[in-house]
């Protein structure tokens, strides 16, 4: 099926009006020695029924995550999405519409992009943020991307408490161009102060610090930002989960200047890994070096509010070369998804996820802590997730679970961020407290 | 007095202070609470509306419905590709079998998936006919820049290219505004080739490709709606300089199954799912920017990467000593992929092609339809000028009679047909892609509404000038919205 409605009459037709004998006539351009004399090496044609046994066929070879108790994290959260999510992020016209060019057609786009915006400029305390980045990763790197670009300056400063997955993408966006990646040690969990302080210098663009980090554990982003500032310009990159914003302190406030982070927990299933959704926001006074869209509010000649993408001077299409970032595309039906999570949720919904995730994982964690052989590695703040200290390899544990249908948490030696003891747990307001239970049981005999 | 045209209430301005339910309920805490350091806590609650669930249901419906689609509305934006949307792509992306998926979860537990992606890798290569694929790339502006990283390691590698000194990378002055962002997000310089009649000039070419040249990024068919026959000579120049040849595959659906890049001297290239394999736009993404490259180009490919094991299993592998490393979290835009994978795995290798050839035939017949009223510096009938799966028009005739571009797709709204990608390449055009999933009668009705249009810029103009007059809101003042940027909602 290629959905093709042309009739072979039709093509008859349409080539008489362009006095073409063939439509191999139409590629009169194509060198013959550059056509294709062969069929494609692919499968033969599928129905859409055999489509659907294909894909039950593939899908059944998936062990899902969401199908067991899960308590892998590690940047991807298995929390509850309700259905009014997928139903208005389902709809045609979202999915099917593009990036809003013609304001006039694409008002209902625009005007959820603006609520996004002002959503996550809530999230993060700060003033302005884009209409979405492609994921945390990548939102993170334009946040460092565009601090060495206003300041001038060259070193970059990443706790090693930021989960692998983005240093490493920091790292290799930084490869070919005139910057410093500089890791800066974790002490017992997190980057102290001290360590700050000894790497900051007159070089150094920024400083990027992830709280709740990669071992779960709260950052003390006020304090560390406070270094960052004893430079001038130096900007403050804040990495947040966005559910932790609805209970705990938010980077803005923190004094942070840039806010980035992964937009997964705002109701978007794990899909094994994307598509996902980068949240950006910044300061007043960094607007016009912002990446991405930006949608602002306008008016008709009525005086009838109205929304249209702004600020396109700093974009790809107009200036090419001297672009603040090359992102074309958004991921618009992400921030979609978002949005409705937000207004579904509310701010107390949000905050009641927060508790429990908070609850929840300190119940896990005093009960795990109790076991013989088994104690906490940090003993700082910790939101939704910890490390173990196992008495035996962690991917034994994990094989335990996976025995009894649970996913006990991910080995931290295959993240790179710990021995092969330690065990990462996550856990969210989806748990609930037969399966911690069940979890701390199954610790107690895997030994 | 009621206005059919005001905006819908912002959500923030839909907050009920004092709800009796939240919107969503949730299970009660089974576990005792614990305490929490105060210090930890944000000051006050998020300053996020209330909004009751069936209000929340009303207000994202009524701003669907202020939103053009292609399964709305045709939407021939040149150089997006707007074709179906199949409901089937949608379904299977959706499947928890996917979804559901952790992304650190083993690959025993993943195998499903796996061979998706692996399938996705594989047929990717074929209809590009090169040796391997990299799904990592979010979208096609990342793609670029991932390639670009590819061929800057390759050039860095004694045992590659062993030429540092290649960092400057040529375009057409028709590129895409991606391709010069992207170099520059690559610590590249970026050199502007200018094109003669619509093509890549090759004397200047010739001029500009030195010991210091990296690649040449082409687009073709080129952005104007043209297949540069050159293109071996193109890559000739290339190769013989020691460079290579990348290929912006925003337009691989002209040629999907007619022709493969490889075969015409491309060594690396990007796709869009989202523009040729139909998968979704989402206003404005997710997309997906696999690239695909020559077998020499393959050990710089990023992580993680999916292989085929010899007992038929598959594995995610990262250990690649050579590799750029990692451009984005986790792997890809899987759920997209899943999409790519139903299209494909519908349409087979005949759909494949005839794809191709529709897209082409759907383009030519609204344009030799359109010839006489709309001019086209590249299309002619007469002269057996064709395009490939889209085409431009500087309407002069009718931008003389009072009217600007911007006014001519503003009436397009009024005719419930999305206006075409404007101003882009050359100043005054409109680029208009029809894509092959519309029938006949639509493309029919749209060359009907462009001839209206044509005439009523004869008799009217100031009524065509003052367009929208049926959209959901009148024209809006995009000047005064950069002027003064309001970027965010604030009470009062």
């Amino acid at each position: 099926m290629d959905y093709v409605q042309i009739t072979q009459a039709d093509r008859q037709e349409m080539l008489e009006k362009i006095g073409a004998p063939s439509v191999e006539a139409l590629y009169a351009n194509l060198p013959p020695q550059y056509r294709l004399d062969r069929d494609l090496c692919l499968p033969p044609a599928r129905s859409e029924l055999e489509l659907q046994r294909d894909l039950a066929s593939l899908t059944a070879m998936n062990n899902t995550a969401s199908s067991q108790a899960c308590f892998m994290g590690a940047g991807a959260y298995d929390h509850f999405i309700p259905q009014v999510v997928n139903n208005m992020a389902g709809k045609g016209e979202f999915v099917t519409a593009y990036t809003p060019y013609q304001a006039e057609a694409s008002q209902g786009a625009l005007q959820a992009f603006f609520e996004f915006q002002t959503q996550v400029t809530k999230l993060t305390d700060l003033d302005v943020s884009n209409a979405s980045l492609y994921d945390g990763a990548t939102a993170i790197v334009e946040g460092v991307l565009m601090a060495l670009n206003t300041t001038g300056k060259r070193r970059v400063l990443v706790g090693e408490t930021v989960n692998p997955q983005y240093r490493t993408v920091i790292k290799s966006y930084l490869t070919d161009l005139a910057a410093e990646y500089v890791e800066l040690p974790a002490t017992g969990g997190v980057i102290a102060e001290s360590t700050i302080e000894a790497a900051m210098d007159k070089d150094t663009a920024c400083l990027v610090i992830q709280s709740p980090n990669v071992f779960g554990q709260i950052e003390n982003w006020t304090k560390q930002f406070e270094i960052a500032h004893t430079q001038d310009k130096t900007m403050a990159i804040a990495v947040f989960n966005p559910i932790a914003c609805s209970l705990l302190k938010r980077p803005g406030s923190c004094g942070a200047d840039i806010a980035a982070g992964e937009g997964q927990p705002l109701g978007i299933p794990f899909q094994y890994g994307g598509p996902w959704l980068g949240l950006f926001a910044a300061s007043k006074k960094n607007m016009r070096k912002m990446p991405g869209r930006l949608i602002g509010q306008t008016a008709d000649k009525h005086g009838r509010r109205g929304f249209c993408l702004t600020l396109q001077t700093r974009e790809q299409h107009i200036r090419g070369a001297k672009a603040t970032s090359n992102i074309c595309t958004n991921q618009g039906l992400l921030a979609v998804r978002a949005t409705v999570y937000m207004s579904a949720m509310g701010p107390r919904g949000m905050q009641t996820v927060a508790k429990q995730c908070y609850h929840k994982a300190h119940y896990l964690a005093d009960a795990i802590s109790k076991l013989e052989g088994y104690s906490l590695a940090y003993d700082g703040s910790f939101f939704h997730e910890f490390v173990v200290n196992c008495p035996t390899d962690a991917k034994a544990v994990i094989a335990a679970g996976k025995a009894k249908g649970m996913l006990p948490g991910v080995a931290c030696e295959k993240l790179g961020i710990g021995q092969s003891n330690q065990l990462l747990i996550a856990v969210t307001e989806k748990r609930t407290v037969e399966e911690l239970d069940a979890l701390v049981a199954l610790l107690k005999e895997v030994k | 007095m009621f206005d059919p045209k005001a905006s819908p209430k912002l959500i923030f301005e839909q907050h009920n202070p004092a709800p009796k339910t939240p919107s969503i309920d949730l299970p009660a805490l089974d576990v005792p609470e614990c305490d929490i350091d105060e210090a930890l806590l944000a000051d006050e609650l998020l300053d996020l509306p209330e909004v009751g669930q069936l209000d929340v249901v009303r207000h994202y419906t009524a701003l669907a419905k202020r939103n053009f689609s292609v399964d709305a509305n045709f939407y021939p934006l040149g150089s997006c590709t707007m074709k179906f949307n199949p409901s089937i792509n949608e379904a299977a992306a959706a499947l928890e079998g996917f979804t559901g998926m952790h992304p650190l979860q083993d690959d025993d537990d993943a195998q499903g998936v796996l061979k998706l992606l692996h399938d996705t890798q594989t047929w990717l290569a074929e209809i590009a006919g090169l040796d391997n694929v990299s799904l990592q790339p979010a979208a096609g502006a990342h793609g670029e820049f991932t390639a670009l990283k590819v061929i800057r390691a390759y050039f860095n590698d004694p045992e590659g290219g062993n030429a540092p000194q290649r960092r400057k990378v040529l375009a057409p002055d028709t590129a895409h505004g991606t391709n010069p962002a992207s170099c520059t997000m690559c610590g590249a310089g970026v050199i502007s080739v200018p094109s003669k009649d619509g093509y890549v000039d090759l004397d200047a070419l010739r001029e500009m490709v030195d010991d210091e040249t990296a690649a040449l990024m082409i687009t073709n068919p080129n952005t104007a709606g043209l297949f540069d026959g050159q293109i071996g000579e193109i890559a000739k120049i290339m190769h013989d300089a020691g460079a290579l040849l990348y290929l912006d595959g925003a337009n691989m659906n002209a040629i999907t199954g007619v022709a493969r890049p490889g075969d015409f001297g491309v060594d690396i290239m990007h796709y869009n799912t989202h523009k040729t394999f139909s998968t979704p736009h989402g206003c404005g993404g997710p997309g997906s920017g696999p690239i695909a490259v020559k077998d020499f180009l393959t050990p710089y490919l990023p992580v993680p990467q999916v292989v085929k094991n010899e007992d038929e299993t598959y594995s995610l592998i990262d250990n690649c000593p050579k590799s750029i490393g990692k451009v984005r979290s986790f792997f890809g835009q899987v759920g997209v992929l899943v999409r790519c994978w139903t299209y494909i795995a519908a349409a087979g290798p005949d759909g494949i092609r005839n794809i191709g050839q529709t897209a082409v035939l759907n383009a030519n017949y609204l344009a030799a339809s359109m010839e006489d009223r709309f001019a086209m510096p590249y299309f002619s009938t007469a002269e057996k000028k064709y395009c490939a799966h889209e085409f431009i028009t500087v309407p002069k005739d009718l931008l003389a009679k009072g009217v600007t571009l911007i006014d001519i797709a503003k009436r397009m709204i009024d005719y419930g047909v999305h206006p075409p990608t404007m101003h882009w390449p050359v100043h005054d055009c409109l680029m208009i892609e029809p894509t092959e999933t519309e029938s006949k009668a639509t493309l029919d009705r749209f060359i009907e509404v462009m001839l209206s249009i044509a005439d009523e810029i004869e008799e009217n103009a100031e009524f065509v000038a003052a367009a929208p007059h049926h959209a959901c809101i009148d024209r809006l003042d995009e000047v005064a919205a950069a002027r003064t940027p309001v970027l965010t909602y604030s009470a009062g």
